[in-house]
């Protein structure tokens, strides 16, 4: 399966370009993957790594004072398994040199107005769960997913026992983010076995708890940070 | 382009392999579904000793076509396959994890569900 991605320059959605360096696909999944990793990128860096291996220095002169960019053939194989902790640095260092920005996308949030979205966002994501809490939503967790996924910033994860549960979960969370925030959410209307609410920064799952276990969201995500709730360290509900 | 006769591969690990269009939800007499859309399909391949099983009628939703998908910003999306996800009367995915990079329309069609089991959305 492959996927070919045609793009004019002003529609480029994915990232900078730059020189010395190109971007590839990432590599095809052949099986089911477990978990999202966030080293998403780690691949690109094994593209670009040639000019980072310590005989390449005393090369550079002859063969980037040419402006030539080394390319994946002038590698030797010692300089692939050369790779270590440090590689990021050298590889910011070589840009700073050698790399140009050619083009940036310009609705690019600046890195400030970025957290201060993620912080509306989390104080957003923790008072519904605070809200499913309330409904006596079972095993509620928060998840930062950001790092792993473009399309949304929190998971909020959570068991309901009943599909009446459910539906009040689902209403109540409704109520107040419209109430309190004036977000509508998109996602089920009617209470499901697997119900989401989708508020664009923050998505809620709700689940029976066999659905829980049957998808197992928790650990396809299992490498996103999750986050500690206020009132997590309350006695459980009481369960007759 | 989908449409009734034609074959799909499935993109979940519901244990169906092979897919084949049977009849497309939404308007009556519509001819070709696009990625997004809800087709009703026929099991022609599928794992043995899974719940599903040849020759059983499902519903999927399309998630990767030949056709190309344009947006707005002039950016043209074709895979190499016709893919679907076999979903039940919910909508909700019978399988629980997708293969392969899927589009960020579904979201809007509110197949998040889809979307948040998916390794990659472009």
């Amino acid at each position: 399966m492959a996927v070919s991605l045609t793009s004019t320059l002003a529609g480029a959605g994915a990232c900078e370009i730059r020189h010395l360096c190109c971007f590839e696909p990432p590599p095809r999944l052949t099986q089911a993957p477990t978990k999202l990793s966030p080293s998403r990128l780690s691949h690109f860096k094994c593209f670009w790594q040639t000019p980072q291996s310590k005989t390449l220095t005393f090369l550079s002169s002859t063969r980037f004072s040419s402006s030539i960019p080394a390319t994946g053939k002038d590698a030797d194989d010692g300089f692939l398994q050369n790779v270590g902790e440090d590689t990021d640095e050298m590889f910011d260092k070589l840009f700073d040199r050698y790399g140009k920005v050619v083009y940036r996308r310009n609705d690019k949030k600046s890195a400030s107005a970025e957290v201060d979205d993620d912080a509306e966002s989390l104080s957003f994501a923790v008072a519904l769960a605070k809200v499913a809490s309330e409904v006596k939503a079972g095993d509620i967790k928060v998840l930062f997913v950001k790092p792993l996924v473009y399309w949304t910033r929190f998971f909020i994860i959570a068991t309901a026992f009943s599909r009446p549960q459910i539906d009040a979960i689902g209403s109540k969370i409704r109520d107040m983010a419209e109430k309190k925030y004036g977000k509508v959410p998109s996602g089920d209307a009617k209470p499901n076995s697997w119900t989401l609410l989708d508020f664009g920064d923050v998505v809620v799952h709700i689940f029976l708890p066999e659905q829980r276990a049957f998808y197992n969201l928790e650990e396809f995500y299992g490498n996103a940070t999750l986050i500690e709730l206020p009132f997590e360290n309350q006695p459980p509900p009481f369960r007759g | 382009m989908i449409q009734p006769q034609t074959h799909l591969n499935v993109a979940d690990n519901s244990g169906a392999r092979k897919l084949m269009c049977i009849r497309i939800i939404g308007a009556s007499n519509r001819r070709y579904a696009k990625i997004g859309d809800v087709v009703v399909a026929v099991i022609k391949e599928a794992i043995p000793n899974t719940p599903l099983e040849r020759s059983e009628v499902i519903r999927a939703v399309i998630v990767r076509t030949c056709k190309e998908l344009k947006r707005d910003n002039g950016m043209i999306i074709r895979y190499d396959d016709n893919a679907a996800v076999v979903i039940d009367q919910e909508g909700n995915p019978k399988g629980t994890r997708i293969f392969g990079a899927i589009a960020r329309e579904l979201r809007q069609l509110n197949f998040t569900k889809i979307v948040s089991l998916a390794p990659e959305v472009l």
